[in-house]
């Protein structure tokens, strides 16, 4: 009797001790984002809560809409880290595994929104020199601090934070901090590190993904429009002082009644102590022109 | 007579000094600027000084990282093709990291611009080359038909060779030894090399005679400094060089290049400087220079003077990624140089 009952248990023993060490802080499968919280005053334009330095700011307050109708934008995916705080994107996570050995390699990231994928490696292997081409989601290595994924991402391009100027710079670094609190939720923190438009790293704990195994992911075929409003060739910007965008009118009021300056962005504003900053600045009065007030 | 020779010399070491110093300043160039502490960045390993490292591309198709600017390498069974040479302190090096590639015959030298940072290696990797010979060599009976000595063919825009030779009578700003041997003059020049449809075009954009260069098979190509990912874009005025020839440039370069999923890989450009490239990143220095440009445009509508301008810092937002206070090619000359072409 007393041997039988051992034979289940030093079978449990074996297969527990056969998992792979990952296979603790499994990350992998689908996630469902679930709604998220919205900064600023949600006008196109509102730079409240990033920290941009002056050359930052005036990145963001070149860019016009009609950059996203050039030949060569339409395709261009959102930063993976974008989309990871954007809050609208089914994510799938699978790991990437080297089968003799059942180690793990690299875990792949797939983020649903104008696609974008990322590869997290895992295995320890050192970066590339500074010379090798950068791209839309850069070169990732993960660790783990304690249960958390810790992602850092280098070699990146330059691309947009919001969808209306903000800018970080292909020099950033950022990083991604995953961590599992429950067998249903995900939680991500993005951490942007970059001198050239920012005044201090941008933090962003926003989003929360629920794991969903019937959560679909749908492909996002894109081609190059040959016949936007664009012509080919023409670069649509703002000369300083002209920016159209309703939150860059010191006129137009929010829902909130959110100060002009707020909305220029800027270190303190990220801080809860701006808000007692707010009270003496004026408050704008003109309604913004239907459709302007959006999310991200 | 004499007071024309002391002239030309005076041209030609005023010349001297200024390629010296441009090639000097490669290094400082490369260097990492220094970063506020919180804006941490894990290490990432880069060239060491002096050394040339070796990026396969594509194909038959190669970059050379650490001479200055990049040199693209073509290796294959014709033999190697090189797009332009590095500063001539780096010749002994950079010839080195060819034959790390193949050891065959340096068949080609194409200059991208007449620049010494870009050409400067012409004497000595052209002489360590040998042209491809019209007829067997080994018949005695009548010459090879190699047009000179044995030594790499170099091939440029017609305007690169004039500037680097001279009229009679005059000095020359390069050696005869350093000069193109086979010139074109025309939009486009062909070559079928290593199996490979090779697109020579002329593009000028911060000279008048700039080429790039297109490995059609490999899908890469090669722009010379009409993309400079380290620095505002050296615009030659005195070269034919003005931003709007440059923009019209990099749409040409953006028109040829198709890029893959994800609006990005697909066709690689080398740079004349920085790391390798694709589409997006031309796209972002095409609107780094339009920017400028229009901004410049303005504030000369505006009545603004040169050097109101440059107070007005019209190139702010690029200054820490592309811009210098020191050396030759600072932000003030490239805000100048906008201007002066803008003001024509």
């Amino acid at each position: 009797m007393f041997h039988n009952a051992r034979v289940p248990l030093l079978v449990l023993l074996l297969a527990l001790a056969s998992q792979p060490a990952w296979a603790q802080r499994d990350l992998t499968g689908m996630w469902r984002p679930l709604a998220r919280n919205e900064d600023g005053s949600g006008l196109d334009g509102d730079y409240a809560g990033l920290p941009l330095n002056p050359a930052g700011r005036m990145r963001a307050q070149s860019w016009a809409p009609e950059n996203f109708d050039v030949p060569e934008w339409v395709c261009r995916p959102h930063a993976f880290d974008f989309s990871v705080e954007a809050g609208a994107a089914t994510m799938r996570l699978s790991a990437i595994v080297d089968d003799p050995t059942q180690k793990l390699i690299a875990l792949h990231g797939r983020l649903s929104m104008r696609e974008q994928e990322t590869t997290i490696y895992m295995d320890g292997r050192p970066r590339p020199p500074d010379y090798v081409r950068h791209s839309w989601s850069g070169f990732s290595a993960g660790e783990w601090e304690g249960t958390t994924l810790v992602v850092t991402a280098t070699h990146l391009k330059e691309d947009y934070i919001r969808r209306w100027g903000p800018m970080r710079s292909d020099d950033a670094t950022v990083r991604i901090r995953f961590k599992r609190f429950s067998p249903e939720y995900l939680r991500a923190t993005v951490i942007i590190y970059d001198p050239v438009y920012m005044a201090e790293p941008y933090i962003r704990t926003s989003l929360i993904w629920l794991h969903d195994p019937d959560v679909l992911m749908p492909p996002y075929p894109c081609e190059e429009a040959t016949e936007t409003v664009i012509e080919r060739g023409t670069v649509p910007h703002y000369l300083p002082g002209k920016n159209l965008l309703p939150a860059q009118d010191p006129k137009v009021v929010d829902q909130f009644g959110t100060p002009y300056d707020a909305r220029l962005g800027g270190a303190e504003t990220m801080y809860p102590e701006y808000i007692k900053k707010l009270g003496p600045f004026p408050r704008p009065t003109n309604a913004a022109a239907g459709g302007a007030e959006r999310g991200q | 007579m004499t007071r024309r020779l002391l002239f030309a010399t005076a041209c030609a070491a005023v010349a001297l000094i200024a390629s010296v110093e441009r090639v000097q300043t490669q290094a400082a160039q490369r260097a990492p600027q220094a970063r506020p502490a919180w804006a941490w960045k894990p290490a990432i390993p880069t060239v060491k000084a002096g050394e040339i490292d070796v990026v396969h591309v594509k194909g038959n198709v190669y970059m050379l990282v650490g001479a200055g600017p990049n040199i693209t390498v073509s290796a294959g069974n014709d033999g190697v093709l090189m797009i332009d040479t590095g500063p001539a302190s780096m010749s002994e090096k950079v010839l080195a990291a060819v034959r790390t590639i193949s050891k065959a015959p340096i068949r080609y030298i194409i200059n991208t611009n007449e620049h010494d940072l870009y050409s400067g290696g012409n004497e000595v990797i052209a002489a360590a080359g040998a042209s491809i010979p019209f007829r067997i060599a080994t018949d005695v009976r009548v010459s090879d038909g190699r047009l000179g000595k044995e030594r790499a063919n170099v091939i440029s825009y017609v305007t690169v060779y004039h500037r680097m030779s001279a009229p009679t009578g005059q000095k020359a700003a390069r050696s005869e030894e350093a000069w193109p041997d086979d010139t074109y003059s025309t939009p486009l020049k062909k070559l079928y090399f290593n199996d490979e449809p090779v697109m020579i075009t002329h593009v000028p954009g911060t000279t008048d005679g700039n080429s790039i260069v297109h490995f059609r098979t490999a899908d890469v190509i090669s722009v010379g400094d009409l993309v400079d990912l380290t620095s505002f874009p050296y615009i030659d005025l005195a070269a034919g060089g003005s931003p709007q020839a440059l923009i019209d440039g990099l749409q040409q370069v953006l028109d040829i290049a198709i890029p893959g999923r994800k609006s990005e890989e697909g066709t690689l450009i080398i740079p004349g400087r920085g790391r390798l490239a694709d589409l997006p990143d031309v796209a972002y220095y095409r609107e780094m220079v339009a920017i400028v440009r229009d901004r410049v445009q303005d504030m000369i509508k505006r009545g603004l003077t040169l050097e109101q301008a440059k107070a007005g810092r019209p190139a702010l937002e690029f200054e820490a990624r592309y811009g210098k206070t020191t050396g030759d090619w600072t932000t003030d000359k490239f805000i100048e140089a906008v201007y002066q072409s803008l003001k024509k």
